[in-house]
């Protein structure tokens, strides 16, 4: 998978930053600007998630506190999107171990033990899998809330 | 010819976000909360967020995507740095180097505006300008001050005797400018004449345009220290208000081999903040400065 080297680069060595106020957010938006000018495509598509995600039931979106755009189910977490697209999803450790062998996503960015998991979005097919990964993580969301509200 | 929903809406996005901030700055300015014209960082920060946010609130009538956020915010920053221009007398160059901060945030205040509004929490929107408000007025009240220095070094291939004439003033510079901000028109240093070679002399910095600083000598050690103090400087819409420079000094340290190495120190005071951002631009310029007159210093030395 390529990587972009400037956003690993800040997030590796100057990560510190992200505790300024409002610091993540400018970030990413210095990375809508570059997206803009050199893959203004990926915006369309980034719209073309969100409004996916939005039509799934109790799904809504908020800013993301590490920047980019936050994707919840009943106000929790389902996964991210930074704005070089970039998008972070969280799974069980199962499901995200069987996803690594289908060999398109791979471990998160930074939390690479944890279930998070991390998929970069190049092409339409992308964006596509993009779309069904969040499905699975929303899917798994509302199984357990059901399970939950069963007992 | 009629203007439909969209035109309109997008429209009073832009003007009434210019509107509010010229209001902000102008009303910052007038009122003289800071001394020397200081601007502070809610100036370039929290007026550009705030402009941001003004305007998604209108365009969130007409759902604009992402694209067109992007597109239309930087055009709004466009606005407003021409609006600065007319009404601020800013210089060109100024108003580049502002410019990345300007639409850094007002395209933050875009989208922050977009998640805000689409949540319809009036609680969360009156918290947020709330905070902001509270923010630019704090900010505006609170002493600054920023002094920093500039240090920068060349080993010249002469002795501190060879070198100091050329220290203590210079012919024209000829060599063509290769720093990027020399390139596109802001003043290089170009000669210096003195008065006398003793202490208490005047000293002038010639610009390329023109443009005198005028200098007093504080400190005229042969072959070792020259430091001067900076008693004028031009009113120069680039610098005037933003940068004071306070103080030159070149010192020479003999290697004892032949080569003698040439040091530069500037102070000064900077009157735009936030530092993070400004000081990066000081430190260059002030740097390129330094080198483009040592450099120049080194060639006249090492010609004997």
């Amino acid at each position: 998978m390529k990587k972009d080297s400037s956003f690993s680069f800040v997030v590796r060595h100057l990560s510190f930053l992200k505790h300024i106020p409002l610091f993540p957010q400018v970030f990413d938006s210095l990375l809508k600007i570059r997206i803009f000018v050199t893959k203004p495509y990926l915006l369309d598509w980034f719209d073309e998630i969100e409004a996916e995600v939005l039509s799934w039931d109790e799904a809504d979106i908020s800013l993301h506190r590490y920047g980019g755009l936050q994707f919840n189910y009943k106000g929790k977490e389902i996964g991210h999107l930074h704005s070089n697209g970039l998008l972070d999803v969280l799974y069980h450790k199962d499901t995200k171990l069987r996803l690594l062998k289908e060999g398109r996503i791979e471990p998160h960015h930074v939390f690479e033990k944890s279930g998070w998991i991390s998929f970069y979005i190049f092409t339409n097919g992308d964006k596509d899998y993009a779309k069904e990964l969040l499905k699975m993580a929303y899917d798994r969301r509302v199984a357990g809330n059901l399970l939950i509200c069963s007992y | 010819m009629t203007m439909n929903f969209y035109q309109k809406t997008l429209l009073k996005g832009f003007i009434v976000s210019n509107l509010l901030a010229l209001f902000m700055v102008g009303l910052f300015k007038y009122t003289k909360l800071q001394d020397n014209g200081t601007l502070v960082f809610s100036i370039f920060v929290i007026v550009p967020l705030i402009m941001g946010i003004v305007s998604s609130w209108f365009w969130i009538k007409v759902d604009l995507k992402s694209k067109p956020i992007i597109g239309y915010s930087i055009l709004n920053g466009l606005l407003a740095i021409l609006l600065s221009y007319v009404f601020l007398r800013e210089g060109v160059i100024c108003l580049l180097i502002v410019s990345p901060l300007i639409f850094a945030f007002i395209i933050t205040g875009a989208f922050l505006g977009r998640t805000m509004f689409r949540k319809n929490n009036q609680r969360l929107n009156v918290s947020v300008f709330s905070l902001l408000f509270v923010v630019f007025v704090t900010d505006s009240l609170s002493e600054h001050n920023y002094v920093n220095l500039v240090a920068d070094e060349i080993v010249i291939n002469a002795t501190p005797e060879q070198i100091w004439k050329h220290v203590v003033a210079f012919d024209k510079i000829e060599k063509k400018d290769n720093y990027w901000l020399f390139q596109i028109g802001m003043p290089s240093p170009s000669q210096t004449t003195v008065t006398g070679h003793y202490k208490g002399a005047g000293r002038k910095c010639i610009f390329s345009n023109g443009y005198i600083f005028d200098e007093k000598i504080v400190t005229y050690d042969v072959n070792k220290d020259l430091t001067f103090d900076i008693i004028g400087q031009p009113l120069d819409p680039e610098i005037m208000g933003h940068i004071d420079i306070l103080r030159g000094q070149f010192l020479l340290k003999d290697n004892g081999n032949g080569t003698t190495t040439l040091i530069g120190n500037s102070w000064y005071r900077l009157h735009v903040f936030p530092i993070w951002y400004y000081d990066i631009w000081a430190k260059s310029i002030t740097r390129n400065v330094h080198l483009r007159v040592m450099e120049h210093i080194k060639v006249l030395s090492e010609k004997g």
